[in-house]
C-alpha cells in the first residue's frame, strides 16, 4: 500500500509531467485560458491516461516487443476517440473550445512516455496509482494556470466574474504569450518547491541518523 | 481562402509554437543547438508535406463516404507513423545525404504534435487539397522560424546573467513569451 | 513466418479498438448530430422569441463569393411571418467564422448568433464571450449592438460599429458577414413582398395592408397611413 502511494505521490510534484519532466506541453498552456476548459482538459488526459495505462498493463505479457509501439497507438488513439466522441455528444461547447486539442491527446507525450516507461512492465494496481498521480499532477498544474490566467486577463473564475466591476482586465494573459510568461513562474515556483521537500527530507535522514548514533 | 493568405497565416500570424503552443517538447528539447533545430525543422516540413498528402485523401475518399469519420484519429495517427517508419527507410537506404541531414529525427517526429494538429485541421477548416499543402508548408515553416529564433536566443543566453529563479527552463519560456509579443505584430499583414 | 504472425496480432489489435469505436460511435452518433440541430433551434428561439415554425428557404444565396449563405429560414409565428434567418459563413481571422443573423420584417436585424468562430481567445472569441461588452455603461455586447440595426447603415467598424479592443480584423469581418446577409434578406424580402401586415383605416373608411416603415421612407408626417386601426369599443349599452 505505502508502494503504492508513494507511486502516486512522484507524479504531483516531484516527476510533475508538466513541470519537470516537461512533456505533454503542448495540450496544456494552450486550454488554460479559463478553469473550465483546464479541468476539462485534466479529465480528459487523465481518462486516457488511466484506460491506456490499465490496458497495456493487462495486455502486457501479450504484447510482442518488436510492435509494441503500433499497438500503445493503437490502444492510446482507441481512448482519445472515446473521449472525443463522449464530448462531442454531452458536452459541445467544451468540445468546441478546446478545438483541435482533444484529438491532440493521442499524441500527448505523457500518455505515450508512461506506458511505455510504466504500463508496459507493471502491474494493475501500480500503474492505476501511476495514472491517477500524474493525471493529478498534471490536472493541479492546469487548473492553477488557468485560474491565474482568467482571473487576471479576464476577471473571472469559471466564467463567474469575481473581481470587481473597476476592474480593467489585464488582456495580456489571455493571449499567448502570457501563457507563456505566467508558464515560465509556475515551472519556477515548481523547481523552488522540489528544492524545499528535498531540503525537509535530507534534514529528516540527517535528524534520524543522529537519534540512531 | 486565397493561398497567400493560408502561407502568411500559419506561418506568422497564428505561428504554431508561439502562438498556439504546439510541439513545445521538440521546441524545447531541440534548441540547443542551431544545427539540430534546422534539421529538425526540414524533417517536419517533409514529414508534414507528406503526411497531408496522405491524410487528406484518406478522409475525404474512404473515411467519410464509408461514415467511417470516427475513426479519423485512430487512422491519421497510424497512418503519420507508418509514413515516418517509411520516410526512414527510404531515406537510409536511396538518399544517405539527406538521411546524414535529418535522418535521426524522424523517430522523435512520430509523436510531434504539430504534425498531428495540422493533419486533423486541414479537415476541420475544410481546406480542399491544394490549400492543405500551402497550410502545412505554413505551419512547418513557421515551426522551422520559431526553432531557429530560441536556438540562436539560447546561444546569446549562454553567456548572459540569468536570474536565480528564472534558470533553466523558465528563462526559456520568458523568451519564448517575448518572441510571441514580436510576432502579434504580424496580425497588421492581413487586411 | 514469425514477421506475419506479428502483422496478424497487429490486425487483431486493430480490429478490436475499431469495433470498441464503432460501438461508442453508434452510442454518440444521435447525440452529436442532435446537438448541432439543438443549437440552431435554441439560437432561432433567442433572436425570435415569439417564432414556432423555421421553414427552410431554397432560393437566396449569397451575392459575396466568399460568404456562403449555409441555411435560410423563414421565420414564422403560426403562419405569420416574422422575418429571415440566415447561417451565413465568411473569413474571419482565424478562418472561417459561421453567424446566425436574424433579421425581421421592418428591415433591421433581429439578433445575431454565433455558430461557430475559431479566432485568438481573449481578442477576437471576445464576440462570443457574454460577459466582453463593447459598451461597458450599458453593457452591450459585440453583437448586442447590432440589434435592432437597419440596414441602411454602412455597418463599418469605427463608424457605426464599435469594434473589439484589439480585434480590428474580427470585428470587421463579423460586420461584414452580418451585412451581406442582411441585405440579401432584404433584397428578399422586398422581391417576395413579406412585409409585417398592418391595417390601416384610409380616409374613406376602407382598411388596407400598408408595408411598415423603413429608415428611409419613414411615414409622412401627418398621413392616416401609420395609424393603426383601433378598436374602439362598444359603447355602453352594446354589450
Amino acid at each position: 500500500m505505502k508502494k503504492l502511494y508513494s507511486i502516486f505521490k512522484q507524479g504531483i510534484i516531484f516527476d510533475n509531467p508538466l513541470l519537470m519532466l516537461m512533456i505533454g506541453l503542448c495540450s496544456a498552456i494552450a486550454v488554460t485560458t479559463n478553469v473550465s476548459n483546464g479541468i476539462g482538459m485534466g479529465l480528459a488526459m487523465t481518462f486516457v491516461l488511466l484506460f491506456s495505462e490499465i490496458i497495456i498493463s493487462l495486455f502486457r505479457k501479450l504484447i510482442p516487443s518488436m510492435i509494441r509501439i503500433p499497438i500503445f497507438i493503437i490502444v492510446i488513439a482507441a481512448f482519445t476517440t472515446i473521449v472525443d466522441l463522449v464530448m462531442k455528444a454531452y458536452f459541445p461547447d467544451l468540445s468546441k473550445s478546446m478545438g483541435v486539442f482533444i484529438p491532440l491527446i493521442v499524441v500527448n507525450c505523457i500518455i505515450m512516455g508512461r506506458v511505455e516507461a510504466f504500463a508496459s512492465k507493471q502491474d494493475l494496481l501500480s500503474v492505476i496509482a501511476d495514472a491517477l498521480g500524474m493525471g493529478l499532477g498534471y490536472t493541479w498544474v492546469l487548473v492553477g494556470l488557468a485560474a491565474i490566467r482568467e482571473l487576471l486577463g479576464n476577471g473571472t473564475f469559471a466564467g463567474i466574474q469575481v473581481m470587481p466591476a473597476s476592474y480593467e482586465p489585464i488582456l495580456f494573459f489571455i493571449l499567448p504569450p502570457g501563457g507563456f510568461f505566467v508558464f515560465s513562474l509556475f515551472i519556477s515556483l515548481n523547481i523552488w518547491l522540489k528544492k524545499k521537500m528535498e531540503a525537509a527530507a535530507r534534514r529528516k535522514e540527517l535528524v534520524s541518523k543522529k537519534e540512531a548514533a | 481562402m486565397d493561398l497567400g493568405k493560408i502561407l502568411l497565416l500559419s506561418m506568422l500570424v497564428n505561428n504554431i509554437v508561439v502562438m498556439r503552443f504546439i510541439a513545445l517538447c521538440s521546441y524545447i528539447g531541440m534548441t540547443s543547438d542551431l544545427g539540430q533545430s534546422m534539421g529538425m525543422g526540414y524533417a517536419v516540413t517533409f514529414v508534414t508535406v507528406l503526411a497531408t498528402a496522405a491524410t487528406w485523401p484518406i478522409y475525404h475518399y474512404i473515411l467519410l463516404p464509408l461514415d467511417l469519420a470516427f475513426l479519423q484519429i485512430l487512422v491519421f495517427i497510424l497512418v503519420i507513423a507508418s509514413l515516418v517508419q517509411l520516410v526512414e527507410f527510404y531515406l537510409k537506404k536511396n538518399i544517405p545525404g539527406l538521411y546524414a541531414a535529418m535522418g535521426i529525427y524522424l523517430p522523435l517526429i512520430t509523436t510531434n504534435c504539430a504534425i498531428c494538429a495540422v493533419t486533423f485541421e486541414n479537415i476541420t477548416n475544410n481546406y480542399n487539397f491544394i490549400q492543405s499543402i500551402v497550410y502545412a508548408i505554413g505551419v512547418s515553416l513557421g515551426y522551422l522560424l520559431a526553432m531557429i529564433l530560441l536556438a540562436g536566443i539560447r546561444d546569446r543566453m549562454k553567456t548572459s546573467p540569468v536570474p536565480k529563479f528564472l534558470q533553466g527552463t523558465p528563462i526559456l519560456f520568458m523568451a519564448t513569451s517575448l518572441i510571441g509579443i514580436a510576432f502579434m505584430g504580424f496580425a497588421g499583414l492581413i487586411k | 513466418m514469425k514477421k506475419t504472425k506479428l502483422g496478424v496480432i497487429l490486425m487483431l489489435y486493430a480490429s478490436i479498438a475499431c469495433a470498441s469505436l464503432a460501438i461508442v460511435y453508434a452510442f454518440t452518433k444521435d447525440s452529436i448530430e442532435r446537438q448541432s440541430e439543438i443549437q440552431l433551434q435554441t439560437s432561432l428561439k433567442e433572436i425570435f422569441p415569439q417564432a414556432s415554425t423555421f421553414e427552410l428557404v431554397e432560393d437566396l444565396t449569397s451575392p459575396e463569393p466568399n460568404i456562403k449563405f449555409e441555411a435560410v429560414y423563414e421565420v414564422k409565428s403560426d403562419a405569420v411571418p416574422l422575418g429571415l434567418a440566415i447561417k451565413a459563413s465568411g473569413p474571419s481571422y482565424g478562418g472561417n467564422a459561421t453567424l446566425l443573423v436574424g433579421i425581421d420584417l421592418h428591415r433591421s436585424i433581429a439578433g445575431v448568433r454565433i455558430v461557430a468562430l475559431n479566432d485568438t481567445p481573449g481578442l477576437g472569441m471576445n464576440a462570443s464571450n457574454p460577459t466582453y461588452y463593447v459598451d461597458k455603461v450599458k453593457k452591450v455586447t459585440f453583437l448586442g449592438q447590432f440589434e435592432g440595426k437597419f440596414l441602411t447603415d454602412p455597418f463599418e467598424v469605427k463608424k457605426d460599429v464599435e469594434a473589439i479592443t484589439a480585434a480590428t480584423i474580427t470585428s470587421k469581418s463579423l460586420a461584414k458577414i452580418i451585412k451581406t446577409a442582411g441585405d440579401a434578406a432584404i433584397a428578399y424580402m422586398d422581391q417576395k413582398v413579406m412585409m409585417a401586415s398592418m391595417e390601416v383605416e384610409k380616409p374613406n373608411g376602407e382598411t388596407s395592408i400598408v408595408a411598415p416603415p423603413t429608415a428611409s421612407t419613414g411615414f409622412p408626417i401627418g398621413s392616416s397611413e401609420g395609424k393603426s386601426k383601433e378598436k374602439i369599443p362598444p359603447q355602453a349599452g352594446g354589450k
